[in-house]
């Protein structure tokens, strides 16, 4: 299948369908919560919860015996609950810092989990087979009530978000503030850290606890470069991780052997190296132009500074000189010679240039000024 | 115990000592993600590596997987130094990608590669001790015990000639770049030295274990002393122990064994997270109440030392004044009449000579600013603490 008949078939055939809905949701309400994850840099938090939700899925199944995917995915937000609180009790309580909390976690409840899945598949029960698919995730196995729960919970994400924006925004960039003004910090703190654990164990099913992470920093990452305001990061945020799903449920159906988690954390890294590059503000790209600019700008001022320090020393300002003696001196290109023309602070006639009295004028200025900040 | 039984925990314990030194100096050096990072994105050098040599345990694999790890570092320090993202998420954003490429790398090939990620990422010591290494027609061991002992005498070695440099850095990068030592060259090195383990490991215990056994003896360790030598030592003695129990753990369950070391270090952290003497929950816990109680003392003595008239001394209505709950206040009465700082007449009370000294005392540390200083203090003052 190629492209084409994907785009063709993804309306009609119920697999794709799903498949594509499901990533499409997944990504959109990964990338509206991941926003506030990378902007509070919690952006390791979405990889050491996603494998800590391993053992919650191991034990639903352990307790229940059956392979319900909601039983298991309640599990997996139990477990993964336990593994952020227990997380910031070793940073509020202990000398230990952030980054080797989220590490421990992140192993031990991964460690954990492989136990008693290795565990699981010794037991006689025909039932266990695929519990792995929760490792790497299979978009594949979606099936419409999965979409339907993806759908209802990123309902709840965006009401809850609608009613608590005001709270929610002043706790990300003052959270001291938000305290003096009489909010509850603990339990909006509380409410988002929940609604994180929540997405991304929703998103354990289609790419998997490995991948995860980058679902949830890659569009919010991608869409931090293009924007100041966190209404418009969280909108454009949902919008790449919608877009890395669709693109990368379409690149994946028309190759074979292709899982897709991989190819949908690959193409929403493409829109981050493509807004790290292009966006017009923050944008590498624009920045290296930027930075040219300047440069040249200052060598502009340079050659008009040594141009007035020899028309000082004449009595007509005007007198023209040759523009070879400019050769000694590095800041001079034909161009920034063109623009000095162009500015009408310079006259050429031939070989030979001589200021202008307003090229004079704004050249003892430069220098005045440049002595004043001297002083 | 049968020789197989026996090579297995040695493997597991050399693999252990070997993670533990690196992984002091990146939990010190609060680092400890970048285990992770590695673990994960040395995937597709793994991959590229076998495909060439076709074999997991050769030294160019190990080589190219490591630099592999050593180049995720330098693409997250690039991205960081943009200053378009945080350090964390430049993290978060470079694992992931190269994780993904290995992935699809191996399903693109799946038939002609006996290679599964499975395997890559949780390792299975119970197979390890089958593929062995023979010279010359002879059997000397297992293949990952003499990779994995390689890489231990280098790392051992690189400790020992560079332990001064590595302490000086890691506490005070400053002076050390002012000392002379590069701190690139020092971060690259342990960078090196971190992927390198972590690629001759994998093949044994898997990527996730190998940050398990980096990060959580030394966080054990970290909890229990400050002094970077002990600290080296007790990561390495939790590492070694937890290995060796871990791997019986496994034998009693029949279950990974990988699986089960991880568990039986999350055991030992979680008893030391609890009972360490000074950095524990419970003595911090502990302490934080003692504290609470001795600054409510401090505040109720310079009540009364502001207070000269009667009725406002009296024990009811301090009570009300400062406002606390009967428990609580009278905790802060006995505490201070243990000390010997007030006496109690006819419900009124007044400060002792102790008490009295202490408080001006307390007052004239506050007054410069040396709050500081009011905990040494009470060594002198307090015969029961809070």
């Amino acid at each position: 299948m190629n492209l084409q008949e994907y785009f063709s078939l993804v309306f009609s055939d119920y697999t794709l369908r799903t498949i594509t809905l499901g990533t499409a949701i997944l990504g959109a309400v990964t990338g509206m919560l991941g926003s506030f994850a990378v902007l509070r840099k919690q952006s390791l938090l979405g990889d050491a919860i996603s494998h800590a939700a391993l053992p919650g899925i191991a034990l639903a199944f352990l307790i229940t015996g059956a392979k319900d995917s909601n039983t298991l995915l309640l599990g997996a937000l139990v477990s993964g609950l336990i593994g952020t609180f227990w997380i910031r009790g070793i940073i509020s309580k202990t000398h230990l810092k952030s980054d080797t909390a989220l590490g421990l976690i992140l192993s031990l409840f991964f460690g954990f989990g492989m136990l008693l899945l290795t565990f699981i598949q010794k037991q006689p029960n025909a039932n266990q087979a695929g519990l792995d698919k929760y490792l790497f995730g299979q978009a594949a196995t979606l099936v419409e009530s999965d979409v339907w729960l993806m759908a209802i919970v990123t309902g709840i994400c965006v009401v809850v978000m609608l009613l608590f924006w005001k709270e929610f925004k002043l706790l990300l960039f003052d959270a001291d503030y938000t305290k003096t003004l009489g909010f509850n910090t603990k339990f909006i703190d509380i409410l988002i850290t929940t609604f994180i654990v929540l997405a991304i164990v929703l998103g354990l099913q289609t790419v998997g606890v490995v991948l995860m992470s980058a679902m949830l920093l890659a569009p919010a990452a991608a869409a931090r470069q293009w924007t100041n305001s966190l209404s418009k990061m969280v909108l454009l945020a949902a919008i790449f991780g919608a877009f890395s799903g669709v693109f990368g449920t379409a690149i994946s159906a028309s190759q074979n052997n292709l899982s897709t988690g991989p190819v949908i954390v690959i193409v929403a890294s493409v829109f981050v190296v493509f807004s790290f590059i292009f966006s017009p503000s923050r944008g590498l790209l624009f920045r290296q132009i930027r930075f040219i600019n300047n440069r040249r700008d200052l060598e502009l001022q340079k050659t008009l500074s040594f141009m007035y320090r020899i028309a000082e020393t004449h009595d007509d300002i005007s007198h023209p000189h040759a523009i070879k003696i400019l050769n000694n001196f590095q800041g001079f290109t034909k161009k920034t010679l063109q623009k000095l023309v162009n500015k009408n602070y310079v006259t050429i006639d031939g070989t030979m240039w001589s200021l202008t009295e307003e090229g004079f004028e704004t050249a003892a200025n430069l220098y005045n000024q440049n002595f004043k900040a001297d002083v | 115990m049968s020789s197989a039984q026996l090579e297995i925990q040695l493997i597991a314990s050399i693999v252990a000592v070997a993670c533990a030194i690196p992984g002091t100096f990146l939990v010190l050096r609060k680092m400890a993600m970048i285990s992770d990072a590695i673990s994960h994105s040395i995937l597709p050098g793994i991959v590229v590596g076998f495909f060439i040599t076709q074999d997991l345990n050769s030294p160019l694999l190990i080589l190219l997987a490591a630099l592999t790890g050593v180049i995720t570092v330098a693409l997250v320090e690039r991205i960081q130094k943009t200053g378009l993202v945080k350090e964390d998420t430049a993290i978060g954003l470079v694992f992931p990608v190269l994780f993904s490429i290995g992935v699809i790398m191996i399903a693109k090939n799946a038939n002609d590669v006996h290679l599964d990620i499975d395997a890559v990422l949780l390792g299975e010591l119970a197979f390890a001790p089958f593929d062995r290494l023979t010279v010359g027609g002879t059997d000397i061991g297992p293949k990952s015990l003499w990779v994995i002992g390689t890489i231990l005498l280098i790392t051992i070695a690189l400790l020992i000639a560079f332990f001064k440099e590595l302490k000086v850095s890691t506490f005070d990068a400053g002076l050390s770049a002012s000392l002379g030592f590069s701190p690139i060259i020092i971060h690259y090195g342990l960078m090196t030295v971190a992927s390198v383990t972590t690629v001759g490991a994998f093949d044994a215990v898997g990527a996730i274990l190998v940050v398990a056994l980096m990060i959580a003896p030394a966080a054990c360790a970290y909890l229990l002393t400050t002094d970077l030598k002990k600290m080296l030592g007790l990561a390495i003695f939790f590492g070694v122990f937890s290995a060796i129990a871990g791997y019986w753990v496994a034998h009693w369950l029949d279950a990974s064994i990988a699986g089960s070391i991880t568990t039986t270090l999350g055991v030992v952290f979680f008893i030391i997270y609890l009972f360490a003497p000074s950095k524990g929950l419970i003595a911090v816990t502990y302490r934080e109440k003692q504290q609470r109680i001795e600054v409510s003392l401090l505040t109720f003595l310079l009540h009364l030392k502001n207070h000269s008239e009667e009725r406002e001394r009296h024990v009811n209505h301090l009570n009300e004044h400062i406002n606390w709950q009967k428990v609580r206040s009278k905790t802060v009465l006995d505490l201070a009449l243990k000390n010997n700082m007030i006496l109690i007449n006819n419900s009124i009370v007044s400060l002792t000579e102790k008490g009295d000294a202490f408080t001006s005392q307390a007052i004239n540390y506050i007054v410069t600013n040396e709050d500081a200083q009011i905990e040494d203090m009470k060594e002198d003052f307090f015969l029961f603490r809070g």
